[in-house]
């Protein structure tokens, strides 16, 4: 391991080179569903824009939800305006986002202990808008999804679908980056400039290096979810955005192959979303008054298992990997209104009627609706701008297909059920990358996260990209980590082969070491019994007894 | 946790199984059994997609027996393997190899000439894909259950049901005889039931998985009757036993199997509980031999100790002495296989060179099979541990 030491002169110009003297158009705050659905948005029309992330692309509230793209089933009877926007840009992203949406369809359950009327009102409400519900009998849908309990009373299939935030963050990155988006990761905006009630530029910091800059614009979009009232303030506005805590489960396999929603109103913990090779079970909803509160509880655990198990009777039985918390932005112009009474529709504040020209925020709203957030909000900036490109969001799929003859050379290097896997993670150019990797050192086929079929190709591939500062970013790029052993073995291969590679933000493994051990940590740590205890003895016999890290990073903090 | 509760949730990922598991110590080509087990899983259950190393595993169960935590590895290989098969076609040679007792009842009418044709037609064998160096078993020239037909036993009024398995009943019956002879030196007679089927390990191993579930409800309603009277079954062979205890556990969802498993036993485990509790004929003639013993893997995974071998040192003069080195790399028909046969010689090397090293001429083992393979690899001769209690027996009225 090496020492600490200062930055090497190269790692800062590096950092730097991002963020020194830029120019642009607008530029777009926060790294989320919204934000990049925005930069796309802009960038296809041919506006010149940068996005900005205070922590790494989808670091934020678009990759701590159970990943659900909804139907609209669980707004229909108290929103429906909210349930309709939901079927409608559900049959967009199906189409353009093939390859971050798993289309697995959805089961609307009623267990013996919801009420029967509002099933009726359900199927009434859903129909209004659009949404189609198909009843199947209940042997049926044990026959579908055996682990469901057999005491459920009812069930309808829906068109739901599982979307992966990580994938559709990065894929709208990409395909901004062709039309010449900008990103940049770690930068922290702490001040909005202006000349006579007009946005002139804004004002950023480097969190990694500290180093403060400042971008000249015309137009800034705070799409910041549950930090806008933080990004607001920072120019005297008040925006009343309410965080609001969802905390959710992440188990070791897929329980089901298809979401189920329990059949009964929009409550705590009655949504499960097959995802990949695991099944997340959320959410609990609870006011909070910061942003980035997101360490789960035990008790918030203990909760959704109670209730998850009207659903799935065996679900103490089944492993859990980590538990995990966002905070739902919840915008309402009346201060008072908090958690599920809130309304989840979005609403566009243009800061032009608060005296502050060229400032726009964009809050509330959910995941499935945020290409529609972006188009509406979009209108509004080019409408300013006097640009007059149509919004083409819908049309145009966020990545291409792979061409079959690359997945077929894909399947000679990747192991087996880890070609399509990689393929929709990295997209045709960077499976390109990949596969040159291994075809230049074959041993790089070898994986270096058995449990997410990860190859040591892909992790270099991932850790040399220009986004990368830290082992957690190569992480939300790869899944590597977010397996059974949740990085007992992946940790130190993953540092290994940072420090192999010669990376400049690899010097100090122990630092990496302990950012990567510490992420893992948070999410174990509220489940913190059974077999996942063993697991963390492993884990830690790893660790502090053979490498002995603590010991390490102890000695050279003297 | 539910008993055989087949989901990977129990895998900590520790590898403890990788170092156990003798086929990865011997190729390259299977990628370990927490990689393909439980680690592939996870994925089998979101994918469709087939680990070419699944075809390397051989059911052998060290991986479930070195497990910390409980999980069926092996059989979650088994699983995958009959997924992967369900609706695809099979080679000639899985076939042949999975129907041993089909393959058997068809050459029963003129064993004489199956092995004269069986012999001629090792080109024949090889060309389907299977080794002409294997050690493929002959057929007994008069199956156990003839041999038994013939038999006049003395009635007692302790009675046991046996079930010999095909390798017992048509290529080595004579193990079935010697088990009779020592039950009745115990006063008991030994019930055999025409009814039984293939116990379907074999079937398991090749994929055949929904024949092996039609063998196993047909021997589960043969047991049941049997065991619901009370009385005791017994095997003399290790993969039938653990096949009918554990494994149709793990496999099929079929009702009351964990009830009549408790009445299942060993041929040597049934015996000892009878020196426990003072039943046991104990009038043992002085043998002054010495042997190897060698534990079949499907006998460790059972976890009930070494019964063969507490119970021939019972034996006044005798001397075996346990082999410990580990799999033989037979495991059924895994061996017979052109493109598992090296890979199947080098898994048992140590065990051949500690035979070998040891200058005794014969090993004992309670499986068949390995019998067969210790047989072919260390060029000895082999015997079931019921041969040597029987002779001890005998050597006592001489």
């Amino acid at each position: 391991m090496t020492g600490p030491g200062l930055c090497p002169v190269s790692f800062i110009s590096f950092l730097k080179r991002g963020i020194e003297m830029q120019k642009t158009t607008v530029v777009v705050i926060g790294g989320g569903a919204t934000g990049v659905g925005i930069l796309r948005d802009l960038c296809m029309r041919g506006v010149d824009a940068i996005l900005l992330e205070q922590q790494d692309l989808a670091y934020g509230t678009s990759s701590r939800y159970h990943g659900l793209l909804h139907s609209g089933g669980r707004y229909a009877v108290k929103d429906a305006e909210a349930g309709k926007e939901c079927i409608e840009e559900n049959t967009i992203l199906r189409r353009i986002g093939r390859h971050c949406v798993e289309q697995t369809e959805g089961f609307f359950a009623r267990t013996h202990l919801d009420d029967e009327a509002f099933e009726g009102k359900w199927v009434e409400a859903c129909a209004k808008v659009g949404i189609p519900t198909i009843p199947i009998s209940v042997e049926e849908a044990l026959r579908l999804e055996p682990n469901l309990s057999p005491k459920i009373k009812s069930v309808y299939r829906v068109p739901d679908a599982a979307i992966d935030g990580f994938r559709m963050v990065w894929q709208n990155v990409a395909s901004a980056r062709k039309y010449g988006g900008r990103v940049l990761t770690y930068t922290t905006v702490i001040g909005i400039e202006h000349s006579n009630n007009q946005v002139v530029g804004i004002k950023v910091r480097n969190t990694l290096t500290g180093e403060v800059s400042n971008i000249a614009c015309d137009f800034i979009i705070s799409a910041a979810g549950s930090w806008a009232g933080e990004i607001a303030a920072l120019a005297g506005i008040s925006v009343n955005v309410q965080p609001d805590r969802g905390t959710l489960i992440a188990f070791n396999h897929r329980i089901t192959s298809r979401i189920v929603n329990r059949l009964r109103p929009a409550s705590d913990g009655d949504i499960f979303v097959p995802h990949g090779s695991i099944t997340i079970l959320g959410t609990t909803s609870a006011s909070v008054n910061k942003p980035d509160d997101t360490v789960p509880n035990a008790k918030e655990v203990v909760e959704l298992l109670n209730i998850g198990e009207a659903l799935f009777e065996d679900i103490r039985s089944y492993r859990m990997l980590r538990a995990f918390a966002g905070t739902r932005p919840l915008y309402s112009a009346d201060p008072n209104a908090t958690g599920r009474g809130a309304s989840r529709g979005f609403v566009t504040l243009d800061h032009a009627h608060d005296g502050l020209k060229g400032f726009v925020s964009v809050v509330g709203g959910k995941f499935t609706t945020y290409r529609l957030m972006a188009e509406k909000v979009t209108d509004l900036v080019c409408g300013y701008l006097n640009v007059k490109t149509p919004c083409r969001t819908a049309e145009e799929n966020l990545v291409e297909d792979t061409s079959p003859a690359l997945m077929a050379k894909a399947r000679l290097y990747f192991p087996a059920y880890g070609a399509e896997l990689a393929a929709s993670r990295l997209g045709s150019e960077g499976l390109e990358k990949v596969i040159a990797r291994i075809q230049e050192k074959p041993e790089k086929r070898q994986l270096l996260c058995e449990c997410e079929n990860v190859t040591m190709a892909e992790v270099e591939e991932a850790a040399a990209d220009s986004t990368s500062y830290m082992i957690s970013d190569v992480r939300r790029k790869t899944r590597m980590g977010m397996g059974t052993c949740q990085g007992a073995f992946c940790t130190f291969r993953s540092v290994g082969a940072v420090d192999a590679n010669g990376l400049s933000w690899g010097k100090d493994t122990n630092v990496l070491f302990k950012e990567f051990l510490q992420g893992r940590w948070k999410g174990i740590r509220p489940i913190l019994w059974g077999n996942v205890m063993r697991e963390m003895e492993l884990t830690r016999g790893i660790y502090e007894g053979t490498l002995n890290i603590n010991g390490a990073i102890d000695n050279e903090g003297i | 946790m539910k008993k055989h509760h087949n989901n990977p949730d129990s895998c900590t990922a520790c590898t403890v199984c990788v170092a156990n598991c003798p086929v990865t110590a011997a190729t390259r080509k299977f990628r370990g059994p927490k990689m393909v087990g439980p680690t592939l899983e996870r994925m089998r259950l979101s994918q469709d997609d087939i680990e070419p190393s699944l075809e390397y595993c051989t059911n052998c169960k060290n991986c479930d027996m070195s497990c910390p935590s409980g999980v069926p590895i092996s059989t979650l290989n088994m699983l995958a393997r009959a997924k992967h098969f369900k609706n695809r076609k099979r080679s000639l040679r899985d076939w042949i190899l999975s129907h041993g007792e089909k393959m058997a009842k068809l050459s029963a009418a003129t064993p004489g000439m199956a092995n004269l044709g069986m012999k001629m037609s090792r080109g024949i064998l090889k060309k389907i894909g299977i080794s002409n160096k294997a050690p493929l078993p002959p057929y007994a020239s008069k199956s156990f259950s003839k041999l038994f037909k013939n038999l006049k036993q003395t009635s007692y009024p302790d009675k046991v049901v046996f079930y010999p398995g095909c390798f017992i009943n048509y290529n080595d019956p004579q193990v079935g005889m010697d088990f009779v002879a020592v039950m009745q030196a115990n006063k008991f007679e030994v019930i055999i039931e025409e009814d039984f089927v293939c116990c379907g390990s074999p079937l398991v191993v090749n994929g055949f998985l929904d024949e092996a579930e039609e063998n196993a409800k047909k021997n589960i309603a043969v047991l049941k009757k049997w065991t619901d009277k009370g009385y005791p079954i017994i095997t003399c062979c290790t993969s039938c036993g653990l096949m009918l205890k554990q494994e149709y556990q793990e496999l099929f969802h079929i009702e009351g199997v964990e009830e009549y498993a408790k009445h299942l036993y060993d041929a040597g485990e049934f015996l000892l509980d009878l020196h426990d509790q003072g039943r046991l004929n104990t009038n043992f003639g002085t043998l002054n031999e010495k042997y190897m013993y060698h534990a079949p893997c499907h006998l460790r995974a059972q976890g009930m100790g070494l019964p063969g071998v507490e119970l021939l040192a019972l034996i006044p003069g005798l001397d075996v002495q346990d082999a410990d080195a580990g799999c033989c790399g037979i495991s059924g028909n895994y061996g017979f296989k052109e493109d598992k046969y090296d890979i199947s010689m080098e898994i048992g090397s140590g065990l051949f060179k500690t035979i070998k090293e040891s200058g005794r001429d014969t090993v004992v083992s309670e499986c068949g099979t390995c019998r067969l393979q210790i047989g072919h690899g260390a060029n000895v001769k082999t015997l079931h541990p019921m041969t040597l209690v029987r002779k001890s027996y005998e050597a006592f009225h001489k």
